[in-house]
């Protein structure tokens, strides 16, 4: 047992930091050159859990968790999940009902029908703005009929990379807060240093390390092949998604009047964690 | 103790009811502050014209000096009438002008209260500074005093209705090298006057309805200086003695017809049989309805004693908290469709995103529960 990174996957994460924070700052998630995608392809992020490259989950956690934090489009996860279980090639929208997310540059998006993975294909509509501003929807006149791929792993780890997706916003939310707690000052001392604002920063760690480890469990469960990995899974995502609206609502409020603005970011790991929470969601009956 | 209001009030409240079920504006009031101005300004008029502006006002200064439980029927009828808020009148009606009649000249009075009754005049509040928000009395913006006239410059953040307002409550230090509280004085400035920039800024939500302001070297004359040079602090506390708690009746009303109405919602689309969603509905709809027992009890504690107790920071606090979970409650009823929304749709999203103002703007949740440890539960301060 070993639930730490190891040097490789650390170099990995680090690759992947130094890249996301060049090329996707947040302040730029919504307007995004069309050039990104190109680029997260030459990445390899894909394609880490293919025959090709052979990563295991954990790895692939690990890095989505990092996609995540810098509010990477949502159709990584699944065209990733798509590159592995399917034959397919190229960019795989979002699909979620019948709203497809992130749904440029390709017909086909990949989603959950009634538990299990599936992809469909779509007339390419002009897209239009969601409440996550950084990712664009189309939403079809009727849910499209999917076509379900064969194995049960491609769902597991559709909602695996889901769960590091909202695992990184939350941190994001998080980590903005904090920065802006040691550096805002009223009543001549940065305002992180009165308890309500440093016990509001301690929850939100506290919520971001609970579903990072948990995270951390489930991809070595769906790695391991252990016969709770669908619990794993769900309780990951379902934690995850509650650290990210949580995180997201206190960052806001820590940021006062700013965290109310367009202009500012740190409405967008919110926004971002609304649309996650839509996104192969964990209901109570799998838990119990 | 009793809950029952007299026949002469029921008969009030037929009144109430009867003028706003005629008159409220069929239209819907606009999200943004320049589009919804002629609103605003038309709706004043009427609520003028009919005799139901500044209600809490003193008779002598054109209002209708309400008792304090006519104002609270008022409001009840009002916010149960769906009646539009006032929007970008309510600095001047709540704020600006109960400033004036306190503190004011007879001539500034004479001047202004007119104005804000009919809708003529939109003030702002220019407390909040990009250094000095939470700690108000951080503020830097100066006024040098030059024979006759007042030269301002620095800047203001956060003013509601800045860029369609024509007078703004201005708060700044006007004694060089002073310090917190004092030396600061509260003046009228022009919105108009040359060197003031305002720079509308973009929320969350999409709306646009606060901005940054400016000022380069503004002159106003000395004559606007509000209840005396240096006396700023004391000035625009004094407002606070006009708050007779009952603004939160409406809120009240408000958010117990946006539970009923979350709750109509749930049953009409089955989600009333999830027990999670059932439980928390309840739990609303209890909050909503003691809301009122405290507001109610608040009130009957200002008749007997004449000004409110620190008890008002706790029904505020709870108000703005219930009113964040009744809005989390509505976007979770609407589920995907949450993801539809657009800066400039007028919704539950809408109501959800800017309701996180409510426990920042005016005294954030934070410095609420510092007031009640510390003023009336006579905990140690911590600063
Ligand atoms: C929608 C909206 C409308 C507004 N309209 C106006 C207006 O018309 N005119 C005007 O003058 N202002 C207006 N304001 C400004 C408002 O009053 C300020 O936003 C508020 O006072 C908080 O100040 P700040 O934004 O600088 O946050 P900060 O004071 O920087 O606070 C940031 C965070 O630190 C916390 N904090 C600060 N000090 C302490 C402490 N001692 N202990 C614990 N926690 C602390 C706060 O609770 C908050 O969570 C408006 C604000 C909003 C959001």
């Amino acid at each position: 047992m070993d639930l730490t990174p190891n040097d490789e996957q650390e170099a990995l994460r680090t690759a992947t930091v130094d890249w996301l924070a060049d090329n996707m700052p947040l302040d730029q998630a919504r307007t995004r050159p069309a050039s990104i995608w190109q680029g997260m392809e030459d990445m390899g992020w894909f394609g880490l859990t293919t025959g090709a490259m052979g990563l295991d989950h954990a790895t692939e956690a690990l890095l989505f968790a990092e996609l995540g934090r810098f509010l990477a489009p949502v159709s990584a996860i699944s065209t990733a999940v798509a590159a592995r279980w399917s034959d397919t090639e190229g960019k795989v929208a979002l699909a979620l009902g019948e709203r497809i997310l992130d749904s440029g540059d390709t017909e086909t998006a990949l989603g959950l029908f009634d538990g299990k993975a599936g992809l469909v294909s779509y007339q390419a509509a002009a897209a239009e703005p969601s409440l996550d501003l950084s990712t664009a929807q189309t939403i079809l006149d009727a849910a499209p009929e999917p076509a379900l791929l064969g194995e049960s792993e491609a769902a597991l780890h559709f909602r695996l990379l889901t769960a590091a997706y909202a695992v990184g916003c939350a941190e994001a939310a998080g980590a903005m807060a904090t920065e802006y707690a040691k550096m805002r000052e009223q009543f001549g001392k940065p305002i992180g240093s009165f308890q309500a604002i440093k016990h509001m920063c301690a929850d939100m760690a506290v919520r971001s390390q609970v579903c990072r480890s948990q995270l951390y469990y489930a991809a070595c469960a769906l790695d391991g092949e252990d016969p709770d990995v669908d619990f794993h899974i769900g309780a990951a995502k379902r934690l995850a998604d509650q650290a990210a609206l949580e995180n997201g609502r206190a960052n806001i409020q820590i940021h006062g009047g700013i965290g109310m603005t367009d202009e500012a970011l740190a409405h967008l790991p919110l926004k971002r964690a609304h649309l996650l929470q839509f996104v192969a969601p964990t209901a109570t009956a799998e838990l119990l | 103790m009793d809950i029952g209001f007299s026949p002469e009030e029921q008969e009030f409240r037929e009144q109430c009811r009867d003028w706003l079920q005629t008159h409220i504006p069929a239209e819907k009031r606009p999200l943004n502050a320049d589009e919804a101005l002629d609103f605003d300004k038309a709706w004043q008029r009427q609520l003028f014209e009919a005799g139901w502006a500044g209600i809490n006002w003193p008779e002598r200064y054109g209002g209708r000096g309400l008792s304090i439980v006519q104002q609270v029927i008022w409001l009840e009828e009002y916010a149960r009438a769906r009646a539009p808020w006032i929007g970008a009148n309510f600095v001047g009606i709540n704020h600006g002008g109960p400033t004036l009649i306190v503190n004011a000249s007879d001539a500034q009075k004479a001047f202004h209260l007119p104005k804000i009754l009919k809708g003529e005049a939109i003030w702002c509040q220019g407390f909040s500074e990009p250094g000095a928000g939470s700690d108000l009395a951080g503020i830097r913006t100066k006024g040098r005093i030059e024979g006759d006239e007042i030269v301002i410059n620095g800047s203001k953040i956060w003013t509601s209705f800045a860029h369609v307002a024509d007078y703004q409550e201005l708060v700044l230090r006007t004694e060089e090298g002073s310090q917190r509280h004092k030396g600061l004085s509260w003046v009228i400035c022009d919105m108009k006057a040359p060197g003031i920039t305002v720079r509308p800024i973009r929320k969350m939500s999409g709306q646009v309805e606060f901005a940054e302001v400016f000022y380069d070297d503004v002159r106003i004359p000395l004559d606007n200086v509000v209840g005396g040079l240096g006396n700023g602090w004391a000035v625009a506390m004094s407002t606070l003695s006009f708050e007779r708690g009952t603004g939160f009746i409406a809120d009240q009303v408000k958010q117990s017809q946006e539970v009923d109405d979350l709750i109509a919602t749930a049953r009409a689309e089955g989600l009333i049989t999830d027990d999670r969603i059932a439980e928390d509905l309840a739990q609303l709809k209890a909050e909503v309805s003691a809301v009122r027992a405290m507001t109610y009890r608040n009130i009957s504690e200002v008749e007997r004693r004449g000004q409110p107790g620190p008890e008002a920071s706790i029904i505020r606090l709870f108000t703005a908290e219930l009113g964040q979970r009744i809005e989390r409650m509505g976007i979770r009823l609407m589920g995907e469709r949450l993801l539809d929304f657009r800066y400039g749709d007028d919704d539950l999203v809408h109501d959800y995103l800017r309701g996180f103002a409510a426990t920042i703007a005016g005294g954030s949740a934070q410095i609420q529960r510092d007031i009640i440890g510390e003023r009336m539960l006579g905990l140690p301060r911590s600063r």
